[in-house]
């Protein structure tokens, strides 16, 4: 479904080099529950950055949905990220000024659906994460894990193809860190969606079904896990 | 774009704006300050204008006038020899065609009064109009300006003289007085009249340089011979400038020779006997109308400010604006908010901004422009000796003026949200996931 082919990735920061991704292999199938794990600096954001047509590889190739994205022009990457892609960000990201509901209806209403629709869509995924009640609150009034199922919420309404999610839960305790995480694998599971994750934590990682070990740019391991 | 996308934009942007209720309150104070500068000197300048235009129709020119082709161009020397001729049969046309017409002899001369009852001797070089008072009184609102004496009726060598100038001579009701003038053909003439009335009127030209006497008088002393300088036609009109000519000029085509063998006729006798023409407000202001125009332009020096406080303003805030959500963008870039769209939600920012100002400014401007609407500003001595040949007072009142207002909000509105493209632009060229690097 998603496939990455020797994806090599260098930034320059002043006078150095960084070489981020050196040659990265990696197929993502339907339904997975995967996640990227290694140290800081190994380069688990740029990958899913590359993945989630952020960002370009220098050199490799990268296709979603059967589909070369690579070499595409910037706005035919938009639209493909509006599409196909969902994100949910470390700091969770929700626009302050925005309800939950309206954060979650910004997805749909973006890819120009009737409001009849938005709405009961974004309600509907709102009780899903568990935010009955909670919809006409603005993130400041919500915690962090709310917070973060609010964005869990935002990036499944409009049904992508896969949902990134690059250290969901560093900025949270591990108990709400957990709870995510758990909603993530239930949502997994019951919608079938697939979900990429990256995370340097240990309990973290003991979710996944699917478990990436990125060293230096370099994936040292891949292991499939049963449930 | 279907609706609830831009309907979702615009919202977003609406609620944006109460994000940084303090600095949105100082760009948009600014703007407001801006506009209401503009409305207000615009009030001013065409209350200016308006009020000057009404008093050159008042008691001046009329709604339009009928004169020899030439005569305009070269009235400020008075010539008698560029005149309508027999302006009795003229008048009667006019008559017939319900038209209100009154004719005027405009001639130069010197006034000329001495010591006792004058407190001294002196003389003047005035303009002076030869006016038919029963006739005058249906196109110009001179006899309403009587304040002492009475306008000219039976006194067949009355004199009417502004306040102004009465003052100045130290002349009173009754007062005996010389007039030095040319006759039609070129001759000396003394003519003997008493100051019978005094006006005042709020035209500076008229009550400064005009003094008014029997037209019959001027006929027979100039020897006119039935020409008179000019008729005045009073079109009921309520701006000046705006009456319809057509009926005047029919009504001044009947009472002309006819065409074909006339004009052989004309020709042998030169040009001085070229039919008379109707000459429109416009015809007749053009020259002041120029310099108005000019003085408008000045205005566009606010206008310029207010764009560059607009603009400075509103970078200024937008950057801040910008910067400050780079992550914000980023995410929303990231999740597929095109470019375009992201410019549109700050376009509308800053228009919301520019709109505020906008309205700031307006409720300002309504106090300024009541003030000079009722009470008007008073230049006082200040202008008193400057003469531009505008007919206004000293005191100049504003005129109530809602199509300004919008252009003005539009105006803001406009440059505030083109000026959002700037700042926007820098933050939309980098790349997406260094937008989300920002912490
Ligand atoms: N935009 C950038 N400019 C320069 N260096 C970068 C940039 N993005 C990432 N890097 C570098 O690339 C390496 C991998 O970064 P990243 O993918 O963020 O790693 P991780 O997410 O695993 O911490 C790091 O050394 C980082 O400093
Ligand atoms: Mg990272």
């Amino acid at each position: 479904m998603i496939s990455a082919q020797v994806v090599h990735k260098t930034y320059i920061d002043g006078e150095t080099q960084v070489h981020a991704l050196r040659g990265i292999d990696l197929n993502i199938g339907e339904a997975e529950f995967l996640a990227i794990a290694g140290p800081s600096g190994s380069g688990k954001s740029t990958l899913l950055n590359i993945i989630g047509c952020i960002d370009t590889p220098d050199s490799g190739e990268v296709q979603i949905d059967g589909e070369l994205v690579t070499g595409r022009k910037t706005r035919d990457l938009v639209e493909i990220r509006r599409a196909k892609i969902g994100f949910v960000f470390q700091n969770f990201n929700l626009i302050p000024v925005l309800t939950a509901y309206e954060n979650v209806a910004m997805s749909l209403a973006l890819l120009g659906l009737r409001e009849a629709e938005i709405r009961e869509r974004s309600m509907t995924m709102l009780a899903e994460v568990g935010l009955q009640g909670m919809e006409d609150r603005r993130p400041s009034r919500l915690s962090g894990g709310q917070q973060q199922r609010v964005a869990v919420a935002r990036a499944l309404v409009k049904e992508p193809l896969i949902v990134l999610a690059d250290e969901p839960t560093a900025n949270l305790d591990s108990e709400t860190g957990e709870d995510v995480l758990k909603l993530m694998l239930e949502l997994n599971s019951r919608l079938g969606t697939t979900f990429v994750f990256s995370t340097h934590d240990q309990m973290v990682m003991e979710y996944a079904r699917r478990l990436c070990l990125l060293h230096d740019g370099l994936i040292v391991s891949d292991e499939h896990r049963s449930a | 774009m279907p609706r609830t996308r831009g309907t979702f934009l615009l919202q977003l942007a609406v609620k944006n704006l109460t994000r940084y209720k303090r600095r949105t309150a100082i760009t948009a104070t600014a703007i407001g300050f801006g506009v209401a500068i503009f409305v207000a000197m615009a009030s001013m300048l065409d209350g200016f204008e308006a009020e000057s235009n009404r008093n050159l129709a008042r008691y001046e020119l009329g709604s339009a006038a009928v004169a020899h082709p030439e005569y305009w161009d070269d009235r400020e020397q008075y010539p008698l020899d560029l005149v309508v001729e027999n302006a009795e049969a003229v008048l009667e046309a006019f008559d017939r065609a319900s038209i209100a017409a009154a004719p005027r002899v405009a001639f130069q001369g010197e006034l000329v009064v001495h010591y006792d009852p004058f407190p001294e001797d002196g003389s003047l070089h005035l303009a002076f109009y030869g006016i038919d008072p029963v006739r005058d009184v249906t196109v110009f609102d001179l006899a309403d300006g009587i304040v002492e004496g009475e306008f000219l009726g039976e006194n067949e060598y009355g004199l009417l003289i502004g306040r102004w100038l009465a003052d100045r001579l130290g002349a009173e009701i009754g007062f005996p007085v010389t007039v030095l003038a040319r006759t039609r053909d070129g001759f000396h003439q003394i003519i003997d009249l008493e100051i019978a009335g005094i006006f005042e009127t709020p035209n500076p030209v008229v009550d400064r340089g005009a003094v008014f006497l029997p037209i019959s008088t001027a006929e027979l002393y100039l020897e006119m011979r039935g020409a008179v300088t000019s008729l005045h036609l009073a079109l009921g009109e309520s701006v000046p400038g705006t009456a319809d000519l057509e009926p005047a000029r029919q009504a001044l085509s009947q009472a002309l020779p006819q065409a074909g063998g006339a004009e052989e006729e004309s020709q042998a006798r030169g040009e001085e006997e070229q039919p008379p023409v109707v000459l429109s407000f416009a015809d007749m202001t053009r020259e002041l109308a120029e310099a108005m125009e000019v003085e408008k332009a000045s205005n566009n020096v606010v206008l310029f400010l207010l764009a560059v406080i607009a603009v400075v303003g509103i970078s200024n805030t937008m950057l801040m604006s910008v910067l400050e959500r780079e992550r914000e963008v980023g995410m929303m870039r990231a999740v597929g908010v095109r470019n375009a769209e992201i410019r549109k939600v700050f376009m509308f920012e800053a228009a919301g901004i520019g709109l505020i100002g906008s309205l700031i400014g307006i409720t300002f401007s309504i106090g300024l422009v009541a003030f000079m609407v009722h009470v008007g500003i008073d230049y006082g001595a200040m202008i008193e000796d400057i003469d531009m040949g505008y007919r206004t007072g000293t005191v100049l009142y504003g005129v109530w003026n809602p199509a300004t207002m919008v252009a003005a909000t539009a105006f803001a509105v406009v440059v505030a949200g083109v000026t959002s493209f700037l700042p926007t632009s820098r933050i939309l060229r980098r790349p997406v996931s260094e937008s989300l690097r920002r912490s």
